[in-house]
């Protein structure tokens, strides 16, 4: 159930707690800010229940990251052009 | 005659620079939604980068460096002087009409997020994303960069990172809830509440 008290010195309201969720997510949080957030989804379970699905959505979102890596021909492409540009270095580092 | 400084800098240069070409190829992909347009800006961007090497502090977040560099590299490679329209409000509507259908994108999506196959869902929902969401989206969610780097890397103040990151995501979930009822992975929607 939502919690509809407002802001207070020591309390998140849901509203303020979904609008600050993905920055306590990230860890973009003040230490302060993140200890008032992570207290109110302790109390409310709308709130908790809003964090498990956008935690759960970035580590998909995170897992898919294509496991595409750079092509062969452009990686050679690459160090051929920088070659014309002078570098002399390894390919291996 | 053996240049000990210039060696070292070249040898320096493959080492960081050139160990981060995947994230630079992968981010010019999600710049340019083109394979071809890619491969030219990650081309142009280790070139400028080797000119520039030397003003490269060692030890900074190198992927950070050239994640600028490329993202220079492709707004210039696009008609001069002639940027998308990179509204901040651009795709509000969509997020409003998420809102609106929040339970049923939620619901579908919190059911399928574990699968394994899921990853063609999302690249493809991705690619659809506004430009400016779809640059914070991935800097932040598939690059790993903090909101301090992602400001730095698109020129634009915290605050707009933090805003573009919620509409992006939000955007994201409707087009990859859209993407996964195409595909028959969650069943489709109850018709939308009609904003009219």
């Amino acid at each position: 159930m939502m919690r509809d008290h407002a802001m207070d010195t020591d309390h998140i309201d849901c509203a303020s707690a979904m609008e600050r969720l993905f920055e306590f997510l990230d860890g973009e949080l003040g230490p302060e800010l993140e200890v008032r957030l992570r207290a109110h989804l302790e109390v409310c379970s709308h709130c908790f229940g809003q964090a498990g699905f956008e935690r759960r959505f970035l580590a998909a979102v995170q897992a898919a990251r294509e496991a595409e890596r750079c092509p062969d021909r452009l990686r050679s492409r690459v160090l051929e052009a920088l070659q014309r540009e002078g570098w002399t270095g390894s390919d291996t580092p | 005659m053996r240049k000990p400084a210039a060696t070292d800098a070249h040898a320096a240069f493959s080492a960081v620079a050139l160990a981060a070409i995947d994230d630079v190829y992968r981010f010019a992909r999600s710049l340019t939604r083109d394979e071809a347009d890619a491969e030219d800006v990650v081309q142009e961007a280790y070139l400028r980068a080797f000119r520039s090497w030397h003003t490269f502090e060692m030890g900074t977040d190198v992927r950070r460096w050239l994640f600028t560099i490329a993202r220079n590299v492709f707004l210039r490679s696009r008609e001069k002087g002639k940027r998308e329209v990179t509204l901040d409000d651009d795709g509000a509507e969509i997020v409003d009409a998420a809102q609106a259908r929040e339970q049923w994108i939620q619901g579908g999506l919190d059911a399928i997020l574990e699968r394994t196959d899921l990853g063609p869902a999302i690249a493809a929902a991705l690619a659809e994303l506004p430009e400016p969401y779809r640059e914070a989206v991935v800097l932040v969610d598939l690059e790993d960069q903090s909101y301090e780097a992602a400001a730095e890397v698109l020129e634009i103040p915290i605050g707009t990172v933090r805003s573009r990151l919620f509409r992006g995501r939000k955007l994201l979930q409707v087009s990859l809830a859209q993407h996964a009822m195409d595909a028959g992975l969650i069943p489709r929607a109850t018709p939308a509440p009609s904003a009219e």
